[in-house]
């Protein structure tokens, strides 16, 4: 009776808590509903009021039009300053402020990114781990979640600490710019900062409480914390997000920048949304390869078998969530690209076909190269099975095809040549390979990069299974028939694109997309279903994988990280030399575009100044107390995500 | 795809091969169609010109 009485009193405090919890995180939000950016009383009412009730000497609400929505709206801010160089807009020390400016940036967003994604992999982690009947294997995914919130706890100070010095770079190098910018977001920023006590707050609970709350319904309550530090993180991006987004696609503000009281119209801009959805598949699949990095890092430095196991498995798991968002990211950057197009076409053109088109064939190669390495790895993963072998035969085809797919997908469309050069050629592009350097022939190539790559995990989740349902002759028919007219689907659409007019050709790539998806869920569901009750083979023994497969979760993580640089810098310079797209002009002296030997050297320091800095954080997270990873005897059932076998 | 196919006979190999092939064949032609009209584009504009 006595401990009925103790579990039902720690059930009502922890129902206390939660509902204290969640107050506290509504808080902000509650906080800044009735205050406009103006902190002033909403002035719609002063010019609804009959003309009577006002003053005599009040002077008339001035109205504008908002540049974007074309609404109109009372004016309620001053106009975007115009800066001159000098000590008073742009202080400066014997450097270039922007370079200072775009480290700080990088590294924030790197460490923000891998702090908003790492709780998403807990969370997903730890409710497996909760309906996992297999008690053994629950432990396991307990522990792993466990493992990748404590990487995410120390680079969370970090994360803390590299926002303020953000912060402080903004307020002594860019005054101007950061008042005028603040000006219209203070509720905005002052949610932000809110959130982000909120978040801290979450994180510690979640994290030191997580032996407290092992069991039973305490238990749920920890998940369901999982959820909510997952909806402040998410929350909080798309706060920051509307930042960015307002300086490249401003609205709620008229053509001089003067703010006009909605403050929704100054967050949702006509990029936030792409941008959001863009920058969370890209923090989830960027995360995933950090952890894939750290878990490859403990795999090589591993002094036991049982050690080599768990960091081989945990790797696996995070390459594969990783993976799961590497496939739709390309396409939210199609949809982010479009809208930018659609927002000023001239905007597109500088970033695809002008001054930054040479990135973007960068950012090709980068893409390819994630592909081609997570298609390494998986083929590498295969070695821990037995009765993989029947496979190993098609993977020379499979080599072939992503090769020829990544030499079409990075062909650029014109080159940079010499006069003589351009002669001897007969004109900007080659006559041969030109043909390639075009949208049609690389949507063709990365569908069929993509699609291949699904092929591979196929292939994976059945290496060591033998379906035995009775359809299974007629499921796998069905695969073969699938994949093979989805690769003639693609290479028709994009032979077709050659024939026909430009306004149509842009609609083909809608299809091709549908294809590689159809490939994507029919395929792995229906493998899925056809390998329940599958024999085995052999078991998954995990750590009996090759050096090098580890050596290409690092190559993967390393791609991310690059990868993301660069599109950030394109992001960011496609502004050109305004820091509010048309509205606010960046008079420093640093208003040009760098070279793109300069970004590639910038992006590349800051990309080895982050590397060495999180392997700072896991060699801190090492000299914690020790949690012993839960022994994996060899043949045990296989812990692999839910969705696959 | 291996695993099941010795239980077949070749007649019946080739069946379901064409049989899938003509499945996702249409399935896909069906889809191209679809995700072209809904952008208000014609998918077949070539043959029609």
């Amino acid at each position: 009776m006595a401990t009925l009485t103790k579990q039902a009193r720690k059930k009502i405090w922890a129902f206390v808590a939660l509902g204290v919890f969640t107050g506290f995180l509504l808080l902000p939000l509650f906080l800044s509903l009735p205050a406009g950016a103006s902190g002033e009383a909403p002035a719609p009412a002063a010019s609804t009021a009959p003309p009577a009730a006002q003053p005599a000497d009040a002077k008339p609400v001035e109205k504008s039009r908002d540049v974007w929505f074309k609404t109109e709206g009372p004016v309620v801010g001053a106009p975007a300053p115009k800066t001159t160089d000098g000590p008073r807009d742009y202080p400066r020390y014997n450097f270039e402020s922007r370079v200072l400016l775009w480290v700080a940036n990088q590294q924030h967003l790197y460490y923000g990114s891998f702090v908003l994604a790492v709780p998403i992999f807990c969370m997903i982690i730890e409710y497996i781990g909760i309906i996992t009947k297999d008690k053994a294997l629950a432990r396991k995914y307990d522990q792993l979640a466990y493992d990748f919130v404590k990487i995410s706890l120390t680079a969370y100070s970090l994360t803390a600490i590299l926002g303020g010095i953000l912060l402080f770079t903004y307020l002594t190098l860019y005054p101007t710019f950061f008042g005028y910018l603040s000006s219209i977001f203070r509720p905005v920023m002052h949610t932000y900062a809110l959130l982000f006590v909120a978040e801290s707050g979450t994180l510690y609970v979640y994290y030191y409480g997580w032996d407290k709350m092992r069991e039973g319904f305490l238990k749920w309550v920890h998940v369901s914390m999982s959820v909510i530090l997952n909806v402040i993180g998410t929350v909080l991006m798309m706060l920051a997000n509307s930042w960015i987004a307002f300086m490249q696609s401003p609205a709620g503000v008229d053509d001089q920048g003067r703010y006009l009281g909605n403050i929704w119209h100054v967050i949702h801009t006509t990029l936030w949304n792409p941008i959001n959805i863009h920058r969370l598949i890209g923090n989830m699949a960027f995360g995933g390869g950090v952890v894939a990095a750290y878990a490859a890092y403990r795999f090589l430095t591993a002094k036991t078998d049982e050690e080599r196991a768990h960091y081989d498995w945990m790797g696996y798991v995070a390459m594969f969530i990783g993976v799961c968002f590497l496939i739709p990211l390309p396409f939210a950057g199609y949809w982010l690209m479009r809208e930018v197009y659609a927002y000023r076409q001239q905007m597109g053109i500088t970033l695809m076909g002008g001054l930054l088109a040479w990135l973007f064939i960068i950012q090709a190669v980068m893409i390819g190269a994630l592909f081609l390495t997570t298609n390494y790895y998986l083929w590498q993963g295969m070695e821990r099975m037995r009765g993989a072998e029947r496979y190993q035969k098609y993977i020379k085809y499979m080599v072939f095809v992503l090769i020829t797919c990544f030499i079409v997908w990075l062909t650029p469309h014109t080159m940079v040549m010499s006069p003589a050069e351009l002669k001897a050629m007969g004109g900007q592009q080659h006559p041969v390979l030109g043909n390639y350097g075009v949208m049609s022939a690389k949507n063709g190539a990365i569908n069929t990069i993509i699609t291949t790559t699904v092929l591979s995990f196929i292939m994976y989740q059945r290496a060591n299974k033998i379906p035995t349902v009775k359809w299974a002759p007629l499921g796998n028919a069905f695969l073969i028939g699938l994949f093979t007219m989805a690769y003639v689907n693609i290479i028709w659409l994009a032979i077709y694109g050659y024939y026909i007019p430009a306004n149509v050709r842009v609609g083909l790539s809608v299809p091709q997309v549908a294809t590689t998806l159809s490939c994507l869920f029919i395929g792995v569901a229906l493998n899925s279903i056809m390998l329940k009750g599958a024999k085995d083979t052999g078991p998954i023994v995990w750590g009996q994988i090759s050096v090098r497969s580890q050596y290409a979760l690092i190559m993967l993580a390393t791609s991310f990280t690059w990868m993301m640089g660069l599109m950030g810098y394109i992001r960011s310079s496609v502004r050109l030399f305004w820091h509010v797209n048309e509205i606010m002009r960046d008079n420093s002296p640093w208003a040009f575009t760098h070279t793109i030997g300069f970004a590639a050297n910038m992006i590349s320091f800051n990309v080895l100044f982050f590397w060495l800095t999180i392997l700072f954080v896991f060699w801190l997270g090492s000299l914690g107390v020790k949690k012993a990873p839960v022994p994996a005897p060899i043949g045990q059932k296989v812990p692999v995500p839910a969705s696959s076998h | 795809m291996a695993g099941q196919e010795g239980q077949l006979s070749t007649g019946m190999k080739i069946a379901f091969a064409i049989g899938s092939l003509i499945v996702a064949g249409t399935y896909f032609t069906f889809l191209d169609w679809f995700a072209m009209n809904i952008q208000g584009l014609d998918y077949f504009y070539l043959f029609r010109k």
